[in-house]
């Protein structure tokens, strides 16, 4: 499945215009495989545009996005997503109806891999429960894992900012991806909780997961990073590994500004 | 005492079980407990379909009919067992929320009411079209009892014990439903459609499933009417029906199962307790809805909850 240069995921010509603006702009870059790869730049670049565009969202007017090989322009956004990557959202957007807990969210994460029907759920109520007992399982490992597993129960909404964040990414983990997409999963959150969040990433990392994401925290992204791509005007500006980015004085004067002193900041 | 917080159903079963023995209630009284039952089905398949997946329908009388029908035009006319009948009907119906399920669900809000709406006027005027077929504006009438192997439920005991076996049945499947990965999946596109799909979840697939379920259970709620009356008319299944099912969603508390079954039980049996006062009978129904409404937002099961919780203190989470 995986392409020959480890490249897992490749986007080439990306365009999205709405309405005649050009949100992204002839984009193309590649992230290996097992990389943390960061999409900075100013608001407005279209950062989540692009990931709207490789989700499924949002497809893009022109322009193809191979994961894993496989050209994924034009299936649904629910299609994509069982192919093993998965995302957080700028904005929360976590399941609250119906007093839905912090588990059933995680749960949800599971849907792809149950994939229930309707018969199944009335008439083969052992086997979903014995699948359900697994889930639930695994689904309380992962809010070990990021650390709200005593909140397991509550409704999202009592949750504090940061643990909401914390349980989007418990819910993308649940898909079991192969890649994660990112949109500004730190912000918000106070240095403490950043720091907690950057040993998290490279824990996720660690378990071969690729990961694209948009952030503005640039300790944040200084400290994660393989490979950053910057995005100005929806076009691409820049690309390369943290030093080149932080030494490139398009980047500085486009994005970086102030926060360039951040750039030596590493671990 | 928790045992009491989680088992409060069994006392309800109970109930429903002696009530005949115990209560010795007339044909009339028994009447109004089987119409009872029969909207409480009715009800919470809608719930399913507007409490858990989010979807409006206003025309859910719509399945009511085809199901009465089909069981009253193939009991009456072509010899069927009423049985055969219910599932010939069952099949039509989940047949017929299957096809326009993906296109009308594919619309949102007020546009969905209305499609809804137009669905219910629809399915209301080929009735009427097809007099030979349906009897038309004027009914259809001769419709036998209901019979299981060649056992007549003719006696209203019978019929009540059958009619709340079924209830009982419709209720234990749709908890078993909304409380299982499928559950889960219409929950979340009630909650954001974009994010559940970003999780996996075919969300047309999904919705046109539940439209399919909530259509099966009115299916078999019109099948059980028409051989109850013997009579049915068009008039039975119009939108004042479906609009009388959304008031017993919201009265008796949207999204619960339990809830929508509740409205459904008190709004059938409210005129037991309003007809005395005879021509304001239709006013103090209307008062109770409001009030109920005004200062009970989650409806009558809510009230019941509120209660139970403070009988039996929560004992944490």
């Amino acid at each position: 499945m995986m392409e020959k240069n480890g490249h897992i995921l490749t986007i080439s010509g990306v365009t999205k215009t709405f309405d005649g603006v050009r949100a992204l702009d002839d984009v193309s870059f590649s992230v290996r495989s097992g990389d943390i790869k960061a999409l900075i730049g100013p608001n407005g670049a279209g950062k989540t545009t692009l990931l709207n565009a490789v989700s499924g969202l949002n497809p893009p007017t022109k322009g193809s996005v191979l994961f894993e090989g496989r050209d994924v322009v034009g299936l649904r956004t629910d299609q994509i997503a069982s192919l093993g990557m998965s995302r957080t959202f700028q904005l929360i957007r976590l399941f609250t109806i119906n007093n839905a807990t912090v588990l059933d969210n995680v749960l949800l994460g599971a849907h792809m891999h149950l994939r229930p029907t309707l018969l199944e759920t009335v008439f083969l109520r052992g086997r979903i429960k014995r699948q359900e007992r697994e889930a639930t399982a695994k689904a309380m490992d992962l809010l070990k894992l990021v650390g709200i597993e005593k909140e397991a129960h509550a409704l999202p909404g009592e949750l504090s900012f940061g643990s909401q964040r914390l349980l989007e990414l418990a819910r993308a983990l649940m898909t079991g991806p192969r890649m994660l997409l990112l949109d500004e999963p730190a912000s918000g959150l106070n240095d403490a909780e950043v720091e907690e969040f950057t040993r998290l990433l490279m824990t996720i990392k660690q378990q071969g997961i690729t990961i694209l994401i948009v952030e503005h925290n640039m300790k944040l992204v200084m400290n994660i990073a393989d490979d950053i791509i910057v995005l100005d005007f929806g076009r691409k500006l820049a690309e390369g590994p943290p030093s080149a980015i932080c030494a490139n004085p398009d980047v500085i004067e486009a994005y970086l500004g102030a926060q360039s002193k951040e750039c030596g900041v590493t671990q | 005492m928790n045992a009491l917080k989680r088992y409060w159903w069994l006392i309800l079963l109970a109930a429903i079980a002696v009530y005949p023995v115990i209560g010795k209630p007339s044909p009339y009284r028994s009447g109004l407990l089987i119409f009872a039952g029969i909207y409480i089905i009715l009800a919470v398949g809608l719930d399913l379909l507007m409490g858990y997946t989010g979807q409006i329908s206003v025309g859910h009388a719509a399945f009511f009919a085809v199901g009465a029908y089909t069981s009253g035009i193939l009991t009456a006319k072509y010899g069927f067992s009423p049985a055969a009948a219910m599932g010939v009907g069952v099949v039509f119906s989940a047949t017929l929320a299957f096809l326009t399920g993906r296109p009308v669900l594919a619309l949102k809000e007020y546009y969905l009411a209305m499609a809804t709406l137009a669905f219910n006027e629809i399915v209301v005027t080929l009735i009427i079209g097809f007099e030979g077929l349906t009897g038309g504006a004027s009914g259809l009438r001769d419709i036998p009892p209901f019979t299981i192997f060649g056992f007549s439920l003719l006696n209203h005991l019978h019929y009540y014990y059958f009619v709340w076996t079924v209830v009982v049945l419709v209720i234990a499947s749709s908890i078993a439903v909304v409380r299982s990965p499928f559950g889960r999946a219409l929950i979340a596109i009630h909650s954001d459609e974009q994010a559940a799909r970003s999780f996996g979840v075919d969300c047309a697939k999904y919705k046109t499933r539940a439209y399919m379920l909530a259509a099966v259970y009115a299916s078999i709620a019109g099948s059980l009417f028409a051989h109850y009356m013997g009579f049915i008319a068009p008039d039975d299944f119009g939108i004042l029906t479906s609009i009388n099912l959304l008031v017993m969603l919201f009265l008796g508390g949207i999204g619960t199962i339990f809830g929508p079954a509740l409205g459904a039980l008190f709004l059938k049996l409210l005129p037991e307790i309003t007809y005395q006062f005879q021509d304001y009978e239709l006013l103090i129904n209307g008062i109770i809805l409001i009030v109920v409404l005004v200062f009970f937002p989650r409806g009558l099961f809510g009230i019941f909850t509120a209660l139970r919780n403070k009988i039996v203190p929560r004992m944490g989470k």
